[in-house]
């Protein structure tokens, strides 16, 4: 019987602050700008979430999707599309960097200059993606997807490579899971958008 | 089929505070004590370095190491001992947690009952780091040389993947040992003499 050694990345380490420490939505930002190398996201409760940089085939899979999606973001025209890098601020406080998300325009530009260009946008984006990694319990990253649901996004995708699965949850309705689809519709949040998973995957 | 083992290799992670957070001794403490599932510690620019626990190997040899240590300490009596939880304030500000410290019976009595409820103000007189899997060798050896720096009189680096031993003494050369069988404290520690059959 052979035995074979994986190695796989921490999951994000969770830094409890409050109430030692309580941070401005202003220091918050500064505090990741002053940590550019690292993965900063907050919870609701003003916890710290860290991780470090993503290992490189994640890298690969978070660029094609970004790529892919970016094609239909610019033919579409109706939203901004951002990458993973971005934080906004939902509604019930927490930041967090989905892996893909879609804003639609008319929202993005009801934002001062100040809110787009100095804060992590204070809005929850209507499309998120979230691409899960190795590290990351399953139930972890649908408790994600959920807390973005009850921020107000329309659609979200839960893509998960190691089981070829994929998650969609819709305003409204159940969660859906699909067993290795080879493409993915997002219509009619997303109308026209088909990603072809194997690309990804 | 084959059976695959998941193996967790955490580097430490460095938050930088300053200048957007400046935290005081006390809030560093409860900040310690709100994370007690992490390993803190804290660099003397104000950076925080947070580990998550140890891995099983890493935790049985340090138990081993402080159970031999332990034994030595309470026969010798001339210093009070410290497990890999407790985090000392060193003379340049930074906040560390060796994984066995022993500091002399005045220095320690020397202090008042709220530094010794705290990270307590001072270097330990002796220290030990074991390196587990994830610390790259400079940065433990740059973590000894701090020690040293700020008054420790004698370091133990034990690295079981390579089975060395780095000794630091004051005022002496760093000497490594290539897989020694067992390691004397002497004059630091006298007496003692700590078996690595248990650790490697």
């Amino acid at each position: 019987m052979s035995n074979r050694v994986t190695i796989t990345a921490t999951p994000g380490v969770v830094l409890r602050l409050s109430p030692v420490i309580e941070m401005s939505e202003r220091q918050f930002a500064e505090l990741c700008y002053l940590n550019r190398d690292l993965r900063i996201e907050r919870t609701k409760e003003g916890d710290l979430i860290i991780m470090p940089p993503a290992f490189s085939e994640t890298g690969r899979q978070n660029f094609k999707l970004t790529q892919l999606f970016g094609n239909w973001v610019d033919a579409d025209g109706t939203g901004v599309g951002f990458d993973s890098s971005t934080g906004f601020t939902l509604p019930n406080r927490a930041v967090r960097s989905p892996d893909l998300a879609w804003v639609r325009r008319p929202r993005w530009e009801a934002l001062t200059q100040e809110q787009r260009e100095e804060a992590f946008s204070p809005l929850c984006p209507d499309f998120v993606l979230e691409l899960r990694s190795r590290s990351d319990p399953l139930r972890y990253v649908q408790a994600k997807m959920q807390e973005y649901m009850e921020n107000g996004a329309q659609l979200g995708w839960l893509l998960d490579p190691l089981e070829k699965k994929v998650y969609i949850y819709r305003l409204g309705a159940t969660v859906e899971v699909l067993d290795n689809p080879s493409t993915l519709s997002g219509g009619p949040e997303l109308p026209g958008f088909v990603l072809p998973l194997r690309e990804v995957w | 089929m084959s059976k695959r083992a998941i193996l967790t290799v955490t580097p430490p992670l460095v938050l930088r505070l300053k200048p957007v957070i400046q935290m005081s001794d006390e809030q560093l403490l409860e900040l310690c004590q709100l994370n007690r599932d992490l390993r803190i510690e804290c660099t003397r620019e104000g950076d925080l370095i947070i580990m998550p626990p140890a891995g099983g190997e890493s935790g049985r040899q340090n138990f081993n190491l402080a159970a031999l240590f332990g034994q030595w300490v309470h026969a010798d009596g001339t210093g009070v001992g410290f497990d890999s939880s407790t985090g000392f304030t060193l003379p340049n500000g930074a906040m560390r947690s060796p994984d066995l410290a022993w500091v002399r019976r005045p220095r320690w009595e020397a202090l008042t009952q709220e530094e010794r409820r705290r990270f307590p103000p001072l270097c330990p007189d002796f220290v030990l780091e074991l390196r587990s899997r994830s610390d790259p060798l400079g940065y433990v050896q740059a973590k000894m040389q701090e020690y040293m720096d700020n008054g420790a009189q004698l370091g133990w680096l034990i690295d079981p993947l390579e089975r060395k031993v780095s000794i630091y003494r004051l005022g002496a050369e760093v000497e490594v040992l290539d897989n020694p069988s067992a390691l004397s404290g002497d004059p630091e520690l006298p007496g003692f003499v700590l078996p690595l059959g248990e650790v490697w």
